[in-house]
């Protein structure tokens, strides 16, 4: 009971911060601006990419419609959405000792853990929001504008043409490891606002970490090799899979699994140092 | 002696020549004869495609064609049909027989049927089509084969399959071969950060095929023109 008072406490402390709004104005300014965009100008945007085909196929069928929308829209935003996450969860352990207001939580019973684990548990919470938002914008008002018809699905060696039947349960898969994805980010986040004692460098640090990460899985040289199985940033964007035929079962559960074990390894390193730490603000 | 030979045989080849283009006429002219048969139908398709960097899952709809060259296929989803669309294209072509000369070129068996290779080429340079070759069934004429060669969009091969609409000259199946380059994307682009450059040695340029089977055919039931336009 008394943990679940702390975590109503931490959702009402995230949720009323000013910036957790930032994240939801972003998301539905992104997700308004490219509908419109694609509204007037979609088929011309369309045909940079299937204008190659046009030379011998034409293609029949609503080509642009909501399911392509969202899925560009997930695209786009994945890239965005773990700034917006890092925005808040990177402030959580770490805004609170700059204000010195921590102190005054671990005054309480509540043993130190619990009181992390309330705070990652907020944070987590917050990313399931900001995607379920995404999840609505992007999917059913793009559906609502543009109808719902099969998905073109397209990677570097193949075009695929997924049946509108199918969308639903492949939306929620794509979706649930996206979830996944951002929860790594706001734990990274949480982790470095438990190391470090201001509000700003966590959320920068955590930001600098993605942008390495991506540019280093980004290059196919030899040396990077090695290293790019391991960063969550090359299995974040494992919601793509989602919408490969056949679906590439044990590729998806490698980066759940590497996805789960960086969240297991962030929150208990975090748990540590939390723990060891000297609060003197 | 070896002059009058010469002669001889230039004057046989000659005949023989005239001999060809005129039989060729004829199996165009009957097998117009049959496409006139038809002023619009509408059928059953069951569509596959083996196209070369596209997945897609066999589909099925219907099918509507009107005199002199509209057609369309309605199916759920999304799905392919090639730009030159011969379906429509030949009977079309082949009608207007003052905008070509034809030839036979030699004889071949198609499915088991003898059949006159004729080719037809446009007396416009200026057309689109560079030549068209066609297999011609020489016992009651219909169109086995054909080969389309366009100045912009290369070579279209169909194979025609009769059952029981042949005397319309529709076929029960059609094998639609297309010249078309494999579909690839930039790897960032398209976001694809997981998965390894493989090397280049492969052909970048293949034929797609489609592959239709019809049934349930509806001759002359006077289509209205809407079902070639609405959504």
């Amino acid at each position: 009971m008394e943990f679940v008072r702390i975590l109503k406490n931490e959702l009402i402390k995230t949720i009323k911060k000013p910036r957790s709004f930032i994240g939801f104005g972003v998301v539905a300014f992104i997700c308004l601006l490219l509908q419109a965009a694609f509204y007037n100008d979609g088929k011309e945007i369309l045909s940079f990419v299937t204008g190659q085909l046009e030379n011998s196929l034409t293609i029949e069928g609503q080509v642009l419609n909501g399911n392509l929308i969202c899925f560009i829209l997930l695209q786009t935003l994945i890239i965005q959405m773990p700034l917006l996450v890092a925005l808040v969860t990177g402030d959580l352990v770490s805004g609170e000792i700059a204000n010195g207001t921590m102190r005054f939580l671990l005054t309480r019973p509540a043993s130190r853990s619990k009181i992390l684990l309330a705070k990652w548990l907020a944070g987590v919470f917050y990313t399931l929001l900001l995607l379920a938002f995404l999840g609505v914008l992007a999917l059913f008002v793009s559906r609502a504008i543009f109808g719902a018809d099969d998905l073109i699905h397209i990677n570097s060696e193949v075009l695929t043409v997924i049946q509108a039947d199918d969308m639903n349960w492949r939306f929620v898969g794509a979706f649930g490891i996206a979830f996944l994805s951002l929860t790594v980010v706001a734990t990274l986040a949480h982790f470095l606002s438990t190391v470090m004692d201001n509000s700003i460098t966590p959320i920068v640090s955590t930001m600098a970490i993605i942008i390495i990460f991506t540019i280093i899985g980004m290059f196919d040289l030899p040396s990077f090799d090695i290293l790019q199985p391991f960063l969550f940033t090359t299995h974040m964007i494992s919601w793509k899979d989602m919408f490969e035929d056949p679906i590439p079962k044990a590729d998806i559960i490698n980066s759940c699994v590497i996805l789960f074990a960086h969240i297991v390894l962030l929150l208990g390193a975090s748990l540590y140092i939390f723990n060891k730490k000297d609060i003197n603000s | 002696m070896i002059k009058k030979i010469i002669i001889i045989f230039l004057f046989s080849w000659s005949v023989s020549q005239i001999g060809f283009a005129q039989e060729a006429e004829s199996l165009i002219t009957a097998v117009n004869k049959k496409f006139s048969l038809v002023s619009d139908y509408k059928a059953k398709v069951l569509m596959k495609f083996a196209l070369p960097g596209i997945r897609i899952n066999t589909l099925s709809g219907k099918v509507f064609y009107k005199r002199p060259n509209k057609f369309r296929i309605r199916a759920k989803g999304i799905f392919f049909v090639p730009k030159d669309n011969p379906i429509k294209d030949i009977p079309k072509l082949l009608a207007n027989t003052k905008s070509y000369t034809s030839v036979i070129t030699g004889y071949a068996t198609v499915e088991g049927q003898r059949c006159a290779v004729v080719n037809v080429i446009p007396l416009d340079p200026n057309l689109e089509l560079i030549i068209g070759k066609f297999w011609i069934r020489v016992k009651d004429p219909l169109i086995y084969l054909s080969e389309i060669t366009t100045k912009e969009n290369g070579t279209i091969r169909t194979q025609n399959f009769y059952g029981n609409y042949d005397k319309y000259a529709l076929p029960d199946k059609i094998l639609i071969q297309i010249e078309m380059k494999k579909f690839k994307v930039p790897k960032l682009l398209a976001m694809d950060v997981k998965k390894k450059s493989k090397s280049n040695s492969v052909s970048k340029k293949s034929t797609g095929e489609i592959y239709m089977l019809m049934s349930d055919y509806k001759i002359n039931t006077k289509l209205p023109n809407s079902v070639f336009t609405e959504k």
